[in-house]
């Protein structure tokens, strides 16, 4: 005899597939997440590579034609046109001492006018305080030369920057974001369905009936939790499948990056993601088989899955470094990835130990579904 | 055999069950009559072993719904208070969904569900998918899932509230013969001529107790009235909650 896991989940997965809404919502997520990123990172890419002429207003320009034709050698000119609407001008005045200052050798000035927190005008603003600092350091040479000291007097220490960063340390802050996302198609991809099954279920009256049944709640609950994270899996396998096909389309090189993700790593991200999946469908069973419609439990869920965002998040750019993140759930996947990702050595002890570790508070919650289930209270909302 | 001993239940302050006795025997149906309110829900569902007593025990063929569960749902078929069909599923696989659940699968499980789609007469409806059914169609398909596994006992609340003539007539054909084979029958209703025309027995139940209990022609007799609801009113004391 078929034991009702099994039967149970036939019948949700049946369902579910029927269900284009929860397909959609699976396929949507793990497609588009991906599909973002890649235009964000074109974008940024083609922002950082960006080696066309910066355009600012210069403000008495007359008085130091020869520390303006040394900008515009730096790609620094005058701007003809206006401003975009919502951008600060970036100005650059020179003060018309600049002729006495320079001959008396005292410190010449020049105001930069811009918003520093701009996102956009980041870039500019930089390459203008470079060009100037560079100005800057060839007049102290001269005047330091025309005195008979050797410029390097003004060199304390002589920093030399050995860049151990591989590309794919490089890599890794890039695709740490990227990360995030599959990580978080699990938790989307089955939300739809793990609604449908147990707050729907309730919400189309038809609890009572499945609940009087001869298989027990955990068998019961069992059966649609495996149907709700292989729609998790799904989601989880397309996004990890998808994003090494989309970074072969940005031009990464452009930024000294490489990302080399062989398939035999793509087959081992989806494997760390299994547990994963059902630990999400878990908590999102735990939570909307106590809302009394498909409404209510959306509100919890979507709550719900601040948890995911805010742990992967908070790690991600608080920079968190402790050895216990490798064995605890979520972040123990989130850890592993990373390190998959920026091809250090495999942590392949703190792996298993996550996943048993996630493995192990899947199942804890899904006995306590299944209590609940049991529960007259719960069931009737007494 | 459905057997209910002096089961008590009480949710908070009110008490939905207080002392009720009765049994429903085989080859038999027994009509649970009582105004809205006065624990006739409470009552099944206990039997099937969704909500626990306080005390009592209600027991089929001898087994305790709370002490095992399994083995008293695998003797019974249930049309419940509330049925809710699922939409994208056809009628054939909801049925079947049941039919597996209770262990018929395969060739037998197919037959099994085949037979009771000809007996309703949903050979019509039973590739369709659920959406757009009409209310009688979907009291079909639940009628459908209560008894494709040939239980030995049916438990129905209230299983005609909704129906036209000619579903109530399938409905009342069905628990006739499915009586004559020897099923043990027991169904809540608060509508007299439904009760009138169809049970051997009735148990009045007012307040969670057993107000009076006998055929039809024994409560009339037993109140000196001529007619079931005239008799019904007089053991309960109210005509409140009643449909004639």
């Amino acid at each position: 005899m078929r034991s009702p896991v099994n039967i149970v989940m036939r019948k949700e997965l049946k369902d579910a597939l029927r269900d284009k809404r929860s397909v959609m919502a699976a396929m949507s997520y793990a497609f588009f997440g991906p599909l973002l990123m890649a235009v964000a990172f074109y974008v940024l890419i083609s922002q950082l590579t960006d080696t066309s002429n910066v355009k600012i207003d210069i403000e008495g320009a007359e008085y130091a034609p020869a520390f303006v034709a040394h900008l515009e050698r730096q790609g620094i000119v005058t701007r003809d046109e206006d401003w975009p609407a919502g951008q600060q001008p970036i100005t650059l005045a020179i003060a018309p001492e600049w002729e006495d200052n320079i001959a008396t050798a005292q410190p010449a000035k020049v105001t930069l006018t811009a918003d520093f927190s701009s996102q956009k005008q980041r870039t500019d603003i930089r390459r203008v305080e470079s060009a100037v600092e560079n100005y800057t350091r060839q007049l102290s040479y001269i005047r330091l030369q025309m005195r008979g000291i050797d410029p390097r007097i003004t060199q304390g220490v002589d920093l030399v920057k050995h860049d151990t960063a591989t590309k794919g340390s490089k890599a890794a802050i890039l695709l740490g974001s990227v990360l995030i996302f599959i990580l978080l198609s699990v938790f989307f991809s089955g939300m739809n369905v793990a609604i449908d099954i147990s707050a729907g279920e309730r919400e189309r009256n038809s609890l009572e009936l499945l609940l009087s049944q001869p298989l027990t709640t955990e068998q019961l609950v069992w059966g649609k939790a495996l149907a709700a994270s292989a729609f998790a899996m799904f989601g989880g396998i397309l996004s990890a499948v998808l994003i090494p096909f989309i970074f072969k389309f940005l031009p990464l090189h452009e930024i000294g990056i490489s990302i080399v993700l062989a398939w035999p790593m793509i087959l081992l991200i989806m494997l760390l993601l299994v547990p994963l999946a059902l630990l999400a469908t878990a908590l999102q069973l735990f939570v909307s088989f106590r809302a009394k419609s498909f409404k209510e439990a959306q509100t919890y869920i979507s709550l719900l899955l601040m948890a995911p965002m805010l742990v992967v998040f908070g790690v991600e750019f608080a920079r968190v470094k402790n050895q216990i993140l490798y064995y605890l759930p979520l972040t123990g996947q989130h850890q592993a990835l990373l390190d998959i990702i920026k091809g250090e050595s495999l942590q392949w002890g703190a792996m298993a130990v996550s996943a048993v570790a996630t493995v192990l508070v899947s199942m804890l919650l899904l006995r306590l579904i299944s209590r609940m289930l049991s529960s007259e209270k719960v069931v009737f909302g007494l | 055999m459905i057997e209910v001993k002096s089961l008590k239940k009480s949710f908070g302050k009110v008490t939905a069950l207080d002392g009720l006795t009765f049994s429903a025997p085989e080859g038999q149906i027994t009509g649970l009559l009582g105004p809205n309110g006065a624990g006739k829900t409470t009552c099944l569902r206990t039997i099937y072993g969704l909500l626990k007593a306080d005390t009592g025990e209600a027991l089929i063929d001898g087994i305790d719904a709370n002490l095992e569960p399994l083995a008293v749902r695998k003797k019974i078929g249930i049309f419940p208070d509330k049925f809710g069909l699922y939409e994208r599923l056809t009628a054939r696989e909801q049925i079947a969904y049941f039919a597996t659940l209770h262990g018929l699968e395969g060739d037998a499980g197919a037959t099994a569900v085949q037979n009771v789609i000809s007996r309703l007469d949903m050979d019509a409806i039973a590739d369709r998918r659920a959406t757009g059914f009409s209310q009688g169609q979907r009291m079909k398909v639940a009628l459908a899932q209560a008894i494709v596994h040939r239980p030995k006992h049916l438990i129905l609340d209230e299983p005609s509230r909704g129906l036209d003539v000619m579903s109530t007539r399938i409905l009342r054909d069905l628990l006739r013969e499915l009586r004559d084979q020897g099923t043990s029958i027991l169904f809540s209703s608060h509508v007299m001529q439904e009760v009138a025309a169809l049970c051997d027995q009735v148990v009045v139940v007012a307040a969670g107790k057993v107000a009076a209990q006998g055929t039809p022609t024994e409560l009339c007799e037993q109140t000196g009235e001529e007619a079931l609801e005239e008799a019904f009113v007089k053991i309960i004391g109210t005509d409140e909650g009643i449909a004639a």
